[in-house]
């Protein structure tokens, strides 16, 4: 196997696992907290794309300058749409399974609503950093003798990784230095617990949500500059990624998710440079369900006894 | 000021067709300790759960220190100054002792540094000081209940509500676990105090209700309670 190829999927797999940590750590959050299960927070990251993309095209605006702007109009954007969905759900008899169809449901309406105005097309997002690529390292006779190859890596995932680390880091700090973050933690364990000791769950899920509902722009955002196309369609397979990333890492479990997110990436990467195409597509979903079957509780999971 | 602190008035819970709580009157006096005993499935749980509003009772009303607080969110009656226990302790399992005190006070205006030192104070008077970087799931089930103790003194409530808070737990303890109740007692916390240790009980409580099938057979003072022939019919089966 050509050795180029594989440093290259593994530089994709960190840049990519990263994202994909980010998508599982917002999910994670959702679920933990507000036991809902954000069926459309593949469309809110294609949201947060858009967003970029309005914001590039129009005021020709760097969507690193997009990315603070992008997280708090999507931050108090998800309070009121906690205040306005979630709340409800309560009074059903199964809260989680009607959060599902309800998310399902705004999955469906943000879709109608991105096609609307942008167009079932795909949109290039023609943001480019200089340079394009940098080289890493050369290694001699990569491709036979006295011929080089380079391991080139584009800017943009770079830059993005950086970023991304960033907010992994300002995450962890929130939810392990911070009261509100601790909060948020005390409330993925016992929900009642946290009641009782004087914390209104609604402002902390609300902040939950909206904290969720950022994190998905701010991927979005990230997601643009990597892959620098943006389809309003996309959203499922996205969302199906975060999906597999949660249950690989353990439901509500923020390391899991960081971990899995990483171990995914990786895994996929590789397979799409060794593996023919179909079957690399397949090769995270065999993961997926091997952890299942032998360890359902995900790898930082702890099994509940009922 | 009235010396009531807490008063229910023909409480009502129902599950379906079980009527799990029927017309039950109590009445707490400030800065005492009022003893709630009766067999598996008398109630004592469900009324605990509807004074704090975990459950939303069907019927009656709650009053805390002059204020109905029927039908309060459980934050709203936390934040009235009610605290509370449970039989299996609810502690923050993957979160070190001094966090699962300090979560108690998200909307405090303290700063951080007086807050670490103030859940230590508290964790020291549980004798749990020493371990307060370890992990809640760490602890024996024992701790777990004097770690709940001290979350509940972290946020200073005058009203502690006490659900089986010497169940399985050793008598070393135990013995900690009713020095400190008698010492918030006689700094003017009340207590409502539910015990399947009628030892206990007897020695702490200056009054005892007790319920059967959901409803009060019988109130009183100790030696009252102790020769009620309903008491004893009921809840030693005799």
């Amino acid at each position: 196997m050509n050795e180029v190829l594989l440093l290259n999927a593994a530089i994709g797999g960190i840049v990519f696992g990263a994202v994909y940590a980010l998508i599982g750590c917002s999910l994670n959050v959702l679920a933990g907290v507000l036991r809902v299960i954000n069926f459309a927070h593949g469309e809110f990251i294609i949201a947060g794309s858009f967003f970029a993309y309005v914001l590039f095209t129009a005021f020709a605006l760097n969507p690193l300058y997009a990315l603070p702007l992008c997280a708090v109009v999507f931050y108090f954007a998800g309070r009121v749409l906690y205040y306005l969905l979630v709340p409800r759900l309560a009074k059903s008899d199964e809260p989680e399974t009607s959060s599902f169809l309800l998310m399902f449901g705004v999955s469906l309406m943000m879709v109608s609503v991105m096609t609307w105005i942008f167009e079932a097309d795909i949109r290039p997002f023609n943001f480019s950093f200089e340079p394009i690529n940098v080289t890493f390292f050369t290694i001699q006779d990569a491709y036979g003798e006295g011929r080089h190859g380079r391991i080139l890596v584009p800017t943009a995932r770079l830059v993005a990784l950086g970023i991304n680390a960033i907010i992994i880091m300002g995450l962890t700090w929130f939810f392990y230095r911070t009261l509100p973050g601790k909060a948020l933690r005390a409330a993925t364990m016992d929900r009642e617990a946290v009641q009782i000791v004087g914390i209104n769950i609604h402002k902390l899920s609300s902040i939950a949500f909206g904290l969720a509902t950022a994190l998905a722009g701010v991927t979005g955002v990230l997601l643009a500059v990597v892959v620098p196309s943006i389809d309003p369609n996309g959203g499922p397979d996205i969302v199906l990624i975060g999906f597999i990333v949660i249950v690989l890492g353990g439901l509500g479990h923020p390391v899991g998710a960081l971990v899995a997110g990483i171990l995914f990436g990786f895994v996929e990467q590789f397979s799409n440079v060794m593996l023919q195409q179909a079957a690399a597509q397949m090769v995270g979903f065999i993961i997926l369900v091997a952890v299942i079957l032998v360890r359902p509780s995900g790898l930082f999971g702890k099994a509940v006894t009922k | 000021m009235t010396n009531v602190i807490l008063s229910t008035k023909g409480l009502i819970k129902r599950f379906g067709g079980l009527v799990a709580v029927n017309s039950v009157n109590l009445d707490l006096e400030r800065g005492s300790i009022l003893g709630l005993i009766g067999i598996n499935g008398a109630g004592k749980t469900t009324v605990m759960n509807c004074v704090n509003g975990l459950y939303r009772s069907d019927g009656g009303t709650v009053h805390f220190d002059g204020q109905d607080i029927t039908h309060w969110t459980p934050h709203a009656i936390a934040h009235a100054g009610i605290g509370r226990t449970f039989q299996v302790p609810r502690v923050f399992q993957r979160m070190t002792l001094i966090d699962n005190l300090l979560v108690t006070s998200l909307d405090s205006k303290e700063t951080d540094a007086d807050l670490i030192e103030r859940a230590e104070h508290f964790l020291k008077r549980v004798s749990l000081v020493e371990l307060r970087h370890n992990h809640g799931e760490e602890l024996s089930g024992g701790q777990q209940k004097l770690l709940e103790l001290a979350r509940v003194m972290m946020f200073d409530p005058a009203l502690i509500l006490l659900d089986e808070p010497f169940a399985g737990v050793n008598p070393a303890l135990c013995r900690l676990f009713i020095e400190r109740i008698q010492e918030l007692r006689d700094s003017g916390k009340s207590f409502l105090l539910v015990s399947h240790d009628l030892t206990s009980i007897y020695r702490l409580s200056s009054r005892i209700v007790v319920l059967n099938q959901g409803e009060v057979i019988a109130k009183g003072g100790v030696n009252d309670i102790k020769n009620d022939p309903a008491v004893i019919e009921a809840y030693l089966g005799q």
